[in-house]
């Protein structure tokens, strides 16, 4: 019911604006760890976003068990222990852009920006800020960004025994490419 | 005697060694199996559910704590209209199917190299994956196409 809801509303925001918003359902988040031992690497395609450019607000929706990994049981102990998937199976961002007035989003061309806002992972809510680009284009506008998070931050438990394999921090990587919302 | 009774525990000794041996080594290959397995072929795996695109989503739309109990992890076969392929990155392939609800569709992942034939939108297709959850669209994961046998 909350997501009927949820997509009605935005069908009505889309309606009252025009192209005012922007969608993907394949945006792509993907996540990489560098040790001395080992290089773990997880992609997921299927990220949901949502960017308004009139208010500057951006949404991600992230399905957990949508990330994937090469060895299977790394794709396990990732969902069944460390980001718990099956008590937490979203993680969600919620926020904006700060630079909004720099970028004219009639005009073709690549711009900074700053997002800054709310993201929860492993049910646990951090502010974070990072930076990142957007490149306005006539079919549509992609997005890229780079930052790094602290799997503790989210109270996400790594064993002594493997917090070796695993780096300090998780190098993210965000590309989107967003199309306007159109109702069909 | 004596030296009958050293000489019967030296041998009995010698074949719990092997035996540890044997097991650590297999063990141990064991481990490094598991540790490099990927995701399964699921060419070879029966499905839990075959179904179509239509009838998964309205399972998640209509009730969606209901539907993810039954169907997350489950393997799923589901047919449907082409709605769209993307190239996600990664070598990655989308391709989302087509249901009665023009908002919701159904997403499947896989890998680039598996899909041999081209798709369009507007091919039927049967795709074999796992299903890992919902968001705006039911998403499914290591998917892979079903040839049709008929």
């Amino acid at each position: 019911m909350k997501r009927v809801a949820l997509i009605i509303i935005i069908m009505l925001q889309a309606l009252s604006l025009g192209a005012q918003k922007y969608m993907t359902r394949n945006g792509y988040i993907g996540f990489y760890s560098h040790t001395a031992l080992e290089d773990i690497k997880a992609d997921n395609n299927q990220v949901a976003s949502i960017l308004d450019i009139a208010t500057g607000g951006i949404v991600f929706q992230v399905l957990i068990k949508s990330f994937h990994f090469e060895k299977a049981l790394m794709e396990e102990h990732f969902n069944e222990n460390y980001l718990e998937s099956e008590k937490y199976p979203k993680s969600t961002f919620n926020g904006k852009i700060t630079n909004l007035s720099e970028i004219d989003f009639l005009k073709n061309g690549t711009y900074d920006v700053t997002v800054e806002g709310d993201l929860t992972i492993h049910g646990v809510t951090n502010k974070v800020s990072a930076k990142g680009s957007l490149d306005v284009r006539s079919d549509g506008i992609n997005a890229s960004s780079r930052f790094t998070l602290v799997p503790e931050d989210y109270k996400i438990e790594i064993p002594g025994i493997v917090r070796n394999n695993i780096a300090r921090s998780m190098e993210m990587t965000v590309t989107m490419k967003y199309e306007p919302m159109t109702v069909k | 005697m004596k030296s009958m009774n050293t000489f019967k525990l030296k041998k009995a000794h010698k074949i719990a060694l092997w035996l540890v041996f044997f097991l650590v080594i297999g063990g141990i290959l064991a481990g490094l199996y598991m540790y490099n397995l990927q995701d399964k072929d699921l060419q070879k795996v029966k499905p839990d559910f075959i179904m179509t695109a239509t009838e998964l989503q309205k399972a998640f739309e209509t009730d969606e704590t209901a539907a993810g109990q039954k169907y997350i992890n489950k393997i799923i076969e589901v047919s449907g209209e082409v709605e769209s392929v993307k190239e996600g990155e990664t070598q990655t392939l989308v391709i989302t199917l087509k249901t009665e609800n023009s908002l919701s569709a159904v997403s499947c992942t896989m890998q680039a190299e598996s899909v041999t034939q081209e798709f369009t939108a507007g091919d039927q297709v049967s795709l074999r994956g796992q299903c890992s959850g919902f968001l705006m669209d039911v998403l499914m994961n290591n998917c892979t196409v079903i040839q049709e046998t008929d």
